[in-house]
């Protein structure tokens, strides 16, 4: 067929594609109170993370024999402000390297929320479809004004039958459930002053898309990394990039598969992640992007993108949990 | 991980319905309303033509189902997965929504993760085989309680849109809205019309066959392009019945027949934004009735009935007006 000589770009979709390199690693997240408990903490933290990154390299391995994997380190900024970047970036970059660990790019979390003016989390939230309990057959379930997000249906509010006794108490029920249930709902953002503030679980899910290279806006690319030639650390988290490169590493920040290290405590977080990032309808070009190259190269991603997500959880160094003024 | 659910499904039905209205605005939309009116996504652009007419068209999204599909029949297939809708402005006056899907022959026995709907948007599959012929009829007849609903999902949408606080919900003239309901079946060589019915009460029927390359969303724009240009001809038709014409005297003619020509007669544009695949499926209504035939004449009497008013009116009363 031959192309049609008028065009209007307006009025055609494009979808920018971005580099992807095999599997993003994420060596950690730090919040507040892993800042707090000191250098020591982080030291442990990531001689721990070292045995884990080493076996997930030697995993890939199996499958490719030049791996492409890019590592990223996550810093809250968006519950807690602690600190600044010029203190608190080398500290982190000194204590990955004495485990023989190399930071390639470094995002703060409120980038998750707003990164260069750009609303994510917003975006992201509007892509949200809700997994529909059976005999939907249509209604839409305004998950818009509830903001929160379940694995199957709620137990019914208190509600009198038409005698006017109050029912029994009625069990919620996971869509998916295998005999029974396990049912989920999670928050996805609080209301305060006027002001939203997402939930660790959204930003985390938002986060992921991310590092799979499933965001888009208006078909552009966003979050993008900035280089960051070995310039000082500015002294305001605000005037930090929200996602910057650290090395001259050739693997791109966005990867086919991603795999998080983190402490136990955060199964019940990424739980909710898997559950947020299974009923969201990501980009439909970027999603062909990605199935299209990773079959290219022989490693086809999995079609569910919640699928595409690996965790190492490991133990807490045994103080740490108990930190002082937690 | 089992390879045959990751499969992606061959389509063998298309189903949709488009509702068609008036803008609730006593102005039309310029391309720069249409496009904020339209932006049902925040990270999604509204796509906007033109030429040769304007036109902005809506990211889609999707509603998720797991229910029964109208089967004539009466055979209760269950089926889950995801319908697509979306919603178009023509010339910043006439508003559309769309609500469609697909569907395979024949589906696993089990509801899949939610996840693997998602990544096939627009896609609903049955449980075990599909009934091709009765879901057919079923879908042409309409959901009945309980079942897949179409016109609900299209309905929900432009409730949204009438909503939006750039409308001012007044309309420049009276109109009803109309509804069509169409099915597309697959395999066939050469997309083909096979049959277009106008019901009662504002409904269309139509059905349609479809090579398996042309995207249901390009069935889509062909069926939101035909109710549009249905949905004029029976407005246009339903103001001409109701000036009544012939009786009327001077000034109400041209009151009743202002809007028409300031607001309508200018819409006519058959194909303008139709996959170039399908756009020969409009000459079959050419040939019978003769839409754009029906529209000339409708025109024409309009105009004719202006002209003769113009001869008639002194010019003071001419130049009041």
């Amino acid at each position: 067929m031959t192309e049609a000589v008028f065009q209007e770009t307006t009025a055609e979709l494009r979808t920018q594609a971005v580099p992807l390199a095999h599997l993003s690693l994420e060596l950690g997240h730090l919040y507040m109170e892993d800042f707090e408990a000191g250098p020591k903490r982080l030291g442990e933290h990531f001689a721990e993370v070292r045995v884990w990154a080493d076996a997930v390299r030697a995993s890939l391995e199996r499958r490719t024999q030049r791996p492409r994997i890019s590592t990223c380190f996550l810093i809250d900024d968006y519950f807690t402000r602690f600190s600044t970047p010029a203190e608190l970036i080398p500290m982190v970059l000194k204590e990955a390297e004495k485990a023989g660990l190399v930071i390639d790019y470094l995002a703060r979390e409120s980038g998750c929320a707003v990164a260069d003016r750009i609303e994510l989390a917003e975006s992201v939230m509007h892509r949200l479809v809700e997994s529909p309990p059976p005999g939907s057959y249509g209604s839409r379930p305004p998950v818009s004004q509830t903001g929160w997000l379940a694995n199957g249906e709620r137990t019914p509010s208190a509600s009198r039958s038409a005698l006017g006794a109050v029912k029994g108490w009625e069990s919620p029920q996971e869509t998916a459930a295998r005999n029974h249930s396990i049912f989920m709902d999670v928050e996805l953002w609080s209301e305060k002053d006027g002001r939203r503030l997402w939930s660790c679980p959204f930003l985390a899910a938002v986060w992921q898309l991310a590092r799979l290279g499933l965001l888009r806006h208006l078909g552009e690319p966003v979050l993008v990394p900035r280089e960051w030639g070995g310039a000082d650390f500015p002294h305001d988290w605000d005037r930090l990039p929200p996602l910057i490169k650290l090395t001259d590493t050739r693997a791109a920040f966005s990867a086919y598969r991603t795999c998080s290290m983190m402490p136990n405590r955060f199964i019940a977080v990424e739980d909710a992640v898997r559950l947020i990032l299974d009923q969201t309808d990501v980009d439909a070009g970027a999603l062909q992007q990605v199935a299209e190259r990773s079959a290219a190269e022989r490693m086809p991603v999995p079609a569910a993108v919640a699928q595409r997500a690996t965790y190492v959880f490991y133990e807490e160094p045994a103080d740490s949990s108990e930190a002082e003024g937690t | 991980m089992t390879a045959a659910l990751g499969q992606p499904a061959r389509s063998v039905l298309a189903c949709g319905e488009v509702r068609t209205c008036l803008l609730p605005s006593f102005q039309a939309f310029d391309a720069r309303a249409a496009a904020q009116l339209l932006r049902l996504r925040a990270d999604e652009p509204v796509r906007i033509s033109e030429r040769p007419s304007m036109y902005a068209l809506s990211p889609e999204i999707l509603t998720g189902v797991d229910c029964r599909l109208p089967a004539s029949n009466g055979s209760k297939v269950r089926s889950v997965g995801t319908v697509a809708a979306r919603a178009a402005l023509t010339e910043g006056r006439l508003l559309q929504a769309t609500a469609y899907f697909s569907l395979p022959a024949a589906g696993p026995d089990i509801r899949r993760p939610w996840g693997q709907y998602l990544v096939r948007p627009g896609l609903v599959e049955p449980f075990g085989k599909l009934p091709q012929q009765a879901t057919v009829e079923g879908m042409l007849r309409g959901a009945r309680r309980g079942e897949l609903d179409l016109g609900m999902i299209a309905e929900g949408l432009l409730a949204a849109l009438r909503r939006h606080a750039l409308l001012d919900r007044r309309v420049p003239f009276k109109s009803s809205p109309t509804r069509l309901r169409w099915v597309a079946r697959r395999g066939d060589q050469q997309a083909s019309l096979v049959n277009f019915t106008v019901a009662e009460g504002g409904l269309r029927t139509m059905e349609l066959r479809l090579p398996e390359h042309i995207p249901a969303a390009a069935a889509a724009g062909l069926c939101e392009d035909l109710a549009l240009h249905d949905w004029l001809l029976t407005t246009v038709q339903h103001m001409l019945d109701n000036s009544r014409l012939g009786t009327a005297d001077g000034p109400s003619v041209v009151e009743a027949l202002h809007p028409v020509v300031v607001h309508l007669l200018h819409l006519w544009m058959p194909r303008a934004h139709v996959d170039p695949a399908l756009g020969h499926l409009w000459d079959v209504l050419e040939e019978k009735p003769g839409f754009s035939r029906q529209w000339e004449n409708l025109s024409r009497r309009i105009r004719d009935r202006l002209a003769l008013q113009a001869v008639a009116m002194p010019h003071q009363a001419l130049s009041t007006s």
